[in-house]
């Protein structure tokens, strides 16, 4: 049995944006020499997601649009405190609630050392609160 | 536009280099917040429209052990970026802090001087701390000084009242001084300081609860009304956004939120800053008016 975990830096640029991350998981895939089994793919952040749908910009403008139409940032969200533990303030509930609803992981599986998905399929690193450094984390697991 | 009040505090290209840098960021300045590649630095202020940043180090060495950024680390980001203007941070209270300041500014090129009474220690009506301040004025840079609500850890809020600041304001008429935060939540007595004398400006980067947007819209037109801003103060406000407490591109999105002609939000963004950095006296017309009332 092979585990391994890559934990993936990129950048963002913007505000919010979609980042096509295949390439990059099917490399992990590649490296980790796991024959048979599954790919995880997690966002370790609470502001940012990660999806998979069809690679098209113009989907790529609806998520993030119709996003924005459910949590307007003008809405009045609890979250807008002062975060003790954070020695600054939380005004970002609109990314967090983006976040949730959008979710933060993928799984696919792995045959003859190969990641399966479907032929549209893109995943997606999501920006809801750019730019900033942000991390995912790849797990492979199998023979 | 131009950001007066950030702090270069999560920058990893400056944790990896020094030691201590992270531990003050998190024990003495206090953010949760990852460390940051530089680049994110100049991302966050495209992505608010923001053209140059003043970067503001605080030399609390005897009060809390360890600075917040020093000078060296904040000229060393200059040298990397003509976006950022450096701003020094002497000890008033320290033998030779004069010595320090004008070495700072002709040696290191930084174009102001950043003080924090809770942070550093001391009084600003201190005659101890003259020295500094007439260094100041004979270089001709702007004094930010904090005032406000600070969430620094063991920052009392006596230390931090802009009445404080009185006396040194009145000794040296030749000597600007930006008062952080707008004072907040003493937003009144930072008015009538800025309405009193014209070496006081006043920085837009308050924010305590909600959002930046709603706070602004409270401060700014309930608790003190905007034609305050648009009529008596246009000329000495410069916006500022207390980055990484607060992401610049919120600030800037508040203070536009806010019903100011477009004429003085240019003045708030660009020209009063432009002015106070480039200004070896307040301008002579408008002291000898407001000082003879």
């Amino acid at each position: 049995m092979i585990i391994r975990l890559e934990r993936v830096k990129l950048q963002t640029r913007k505000s919010e944006e979609l980042i096509d991350i295949t390439a990059s998981v099917v490399e992990v895939v590649k490296k980790s020499g796991v024959r048979n089994g599954l790919v995880n793919v997690l966002n370790s952040h609470t502001s940012a997601g990660l999806l998979v749908t069809e690679g098209i910009p113009c989907l790529e403008e609806d998520i993030l649009t119709h996003f924005a139409r459910l949590f307007p940032e003008g809405e009045d969200y609890h979250h807008r405190r002062y975060l003790d533990y954070d020695g600054r303030l939380g005004f970002n509930a609109d990314a967090h609630l983006k976040s949730v609803i959008g979710g933060v992981s993928c799984c696919f599986p792995i045959e003859n050392g190969l990641l399966v998905k479907g032929s549209r399929q893109t995943i997606y690193f999501v920006e809801y609160d750019g730019p900033l450094e942000r991390t995912y984390l790849v797990q492979v697991l199998g023979e | 536009m131009i950001d007066f009040h950030t702090h270069p505090v999560l920058i990893q290209e400056l944790a990896r280099k020094y030691p201590d840098y992270e531990r003050s960021t998190r024990e003495v300045f206090y953010i949760g917040n990852n460390l940051q590649p530089l680049e994110i630095f100049f991302l966050q202020m495209d992505v608010a429209g923001i053209e140059r940043a003043v970067l503001l180090p605080v030399d609390c060495r005897r009060a809390r052990k360890l600075a917040v950024s020093s000078n060296e680390q904040v000229a060393e980001l200059c040298r990397r970026s003509t976006r950022f203007i450096g701003f020094a941070s002497v000890d008033p209270m320290r033998r030779g802090a004069e010595r320090e300041l004008r070495e700072a500014v002709n040696g290191l090129g930084l174009r102001g001087l950043k003080l924090d009474p809770a942070l550093q220690d001391f009084a600003p009506g201190d005659r101890k701390a003259y020295g500094v301040y007439e260094a100041a004025a004979e270089l001709g840079i702007p004094v930010l000084m904090h005032t406000g609500l600070s969430w620094a850890p063991h920052t009392p809020l006596q230390r931090c009242h802009p009445l404080l600041v009185e006396e040194p304001v009145r000794r040296f008429p030749k000597l600007n001084f930006v008062l952080a935060h707008f004072g907040w939540p003493w937003v009144w007595d930072a008015v009538a300081m800025a309405l009193k004398y014209p070496n006081v400006f006043l920085d837009t980067s308050c924010l305590y609860y909600d959002s930046p947007a709603e706070f602004f819209q409270f401060v700014f037109s309930r608790q003190i009304p905007t034609t305050l801003i648009e009529r008596s103060l246009r000329n000495q406000i410069v916006f500022g956004s207390n980055y990484p407490r607060v992401e610049i591109k919120n600030m800037v999105h508040a203070l536009k939120s806010l019903n100011l002609t477009s004429g003085c939000l240019e003045k708030i963004f660009r020209t009063n800053a432009e002015r106070l950095l480039q200004a070896r006296v307040p301008e002579k017309k408008t002291r000898s008016r407001k000082q003879a009332s």
